[in-house]
């Protein structure tokens, strides 16, 4: 291989990975923002279905699961439930802002992150006042299809119900108050159930048991890495 | 480089049956037994592949006297993974739900011998149009291939089809582990040789017969 030949390729892969490095990143400029959007408006649509009863859920602060950062907030039900509907000036839009008044806490909603077999596996999990999981939902991951994916099917969601910390353990086989593993997929499994859920309720119960009234006028608040 | 002589219909075929991905070259084995536990996994992985591996051989083809052959392969790796990355990211974008059920097959296409196979067999060597009409036809012959697969595996597995039940009764759990796609996959491609080897016995009987009779006139 002569010089000439060497920088010739040099040139040749040099501007072809530029030319597609340059499309991926117009790409990625135009589709981020949205994606964004609409992964916050879904994590929003989820966060109403985690307490059916709560008629107001309220953010109480951030922590940081895997060095990643996610909430949790307090599902709400309140003595009085004040609705006044804004208009934006800009678009014309009705928006109703709701003011909950005299507000109880029946239960606490978690987001945390497990991590999985081939992604970090976002989760939300609502629990009530004595820790005990209601419900959970998976938001993102990135599991094999076929085998990790069945985490996001209800037969498996519904294995949580009831569940306080010390049963948030995956099983292989039969399981009566624990949770039993789907087969193929038992570190999806147990990422979600170990990592992600038990990891977030266990957070809460520190957080919360014994100064959860105090906390509850606070905003933000930081949690601990 | 020679380029072929086949029509394209001829090329789609080829892709279908002579060289079908997964039961005559046995390439992408590996997400063929991964995701086709239902009907509706292994057809969603299909119809990924039939896109990319077209926009592939496609692209491939487009600039294929630009690419030095040296340096063949890791220009192949960029286009393969660039257009798994802008599709991944548009149907994030503005395909939420078809995104939600496939998303995660595009992201698992980037891994794909067959799609290199292509760009580096064919592709890289022809026009335009005969790589468009192999991509399509690969692409389909990845499908039909999921589709013949998963059908048997959900439907002895779990007892449905496209999740539905259809057959009650303890349904044979081994068949949607990976174990059971092995099996699968095996049987279908033995089962597809010995149907090979019949239809060439018999093609070889009538040649016999009527080369029989042409020396009987004579």
């Amino acid at each position: 291989m002569t010089t000439k030949d060497m920088i010739k390729i040099t040139f040749n892969l040099t501007a072809i990975y530029l030319v597609g490095g340059l499309l991926i990143a117009f790409v990625y400029a135009k589709t981020s923002p949205i994606m964004f959007i609409k992964a916050k408006e879904e994590k929003e649509a989820a966060l109403k279905t985690m307490m059916p009863d709560a008629q107001h859920i309220s953010k109480l602060g951030d922590w940081t699961p895997h060095e990643k950062h996610a909430e949790y907030y307090a599902a709400q039900e309140c003595g009085e439930l004040k609705i006044t509907t804004v208009s934006d000036e800009k678009t014309g839009k009705t928006k109703e802002l709701k003011e909950c008044i005299d507000a109880r806490d029946i239960g606490y909603i978690v987001e945390g992150f497990g991590k999985g077999y081939s992604s970090y596996i976002n989760v939300l999990a609502s629990v009530d006042k004595n820790f005990n999981v209601q419900k959970i939902s998976i938001l993102h991951h990135a599991e094999t299809p076929g085998l990790g994916d069945e985490i996001e099917k209800e037969y498996f969601l519904k294995r949580f119900e009831g569940k306080s910390v010390d049963n948030l353990v995956v099983i292989k086989g039969d399981t009566q108050d624990k949770v039993e593993a789907i087969s193929g997929a038992t570190i999806s499994s147990r990422a979600v159930t170990e990592d992600g859920v038990r990891n977030g309720v266990k957070m809460l119960t520190e957080k919360l048991s014994g100064g959860a009234k105090e906390e509850q006028g606070e905003e933000q608040q930081h949690g601990s890495h | 480089m020679a380029h072929t002589d086949k029509s394209n219909w001829e090329l789609i075929k080829n892709g279908m049956f002579s060289e079908n991905t997964i039961f005559r070259m046995a390439i992408s084995l590996c997400p063929s037994i991964a995701v086709t536990n239902s009907l509706k996994n292994g057809f969603s992985m299909g119809i990924a592949v039939i896109f990319v591996q077209t926009m592939v051989n496609l692209t491939v083809s487009l600039i294929r006297n630009f690419i030095n052959p040296k340096i063949r392969i890791p220009i192949f790796m960029l286009i393969i993974a660039g257009y798994v990355s802008i599709i991944d990211m548009s149907m994030a974008a503005w395909a939420r739900p078809i995104y939600k059920q496939i998303g995660l097959y595009i992201q698992l296409i980037v891994a794909f011998a067959s799609i290199f196979a292509r760009a580096e067999v064919f592709a890289v060597k022809n026009r335009i149009i005969p790589s468009v009409a192999d991509g399509l036809g690969m692409g389909i012959g990845f499908f039909l291939a999921m589709i013949v697969i998963s059908f048997f595996r959900e439907l002895l597995g779990k007892g449905s089809l496209w999740g539905i039940p259809i057959v009650s009764g303890n349904p044979l759990l081994i068949m949607i582990l990976p174990a059971g796609g092995f099996f699968a996959v095996g049987i279908l491609m033995g089962f597809f040789n010995w149907m090979d080897a019949r239809i060439a016995a018999r093609k070889a009987a009538e040649a016999e017969t009527a080369a029989g009779v042409g020396i009987e006139r004579a």
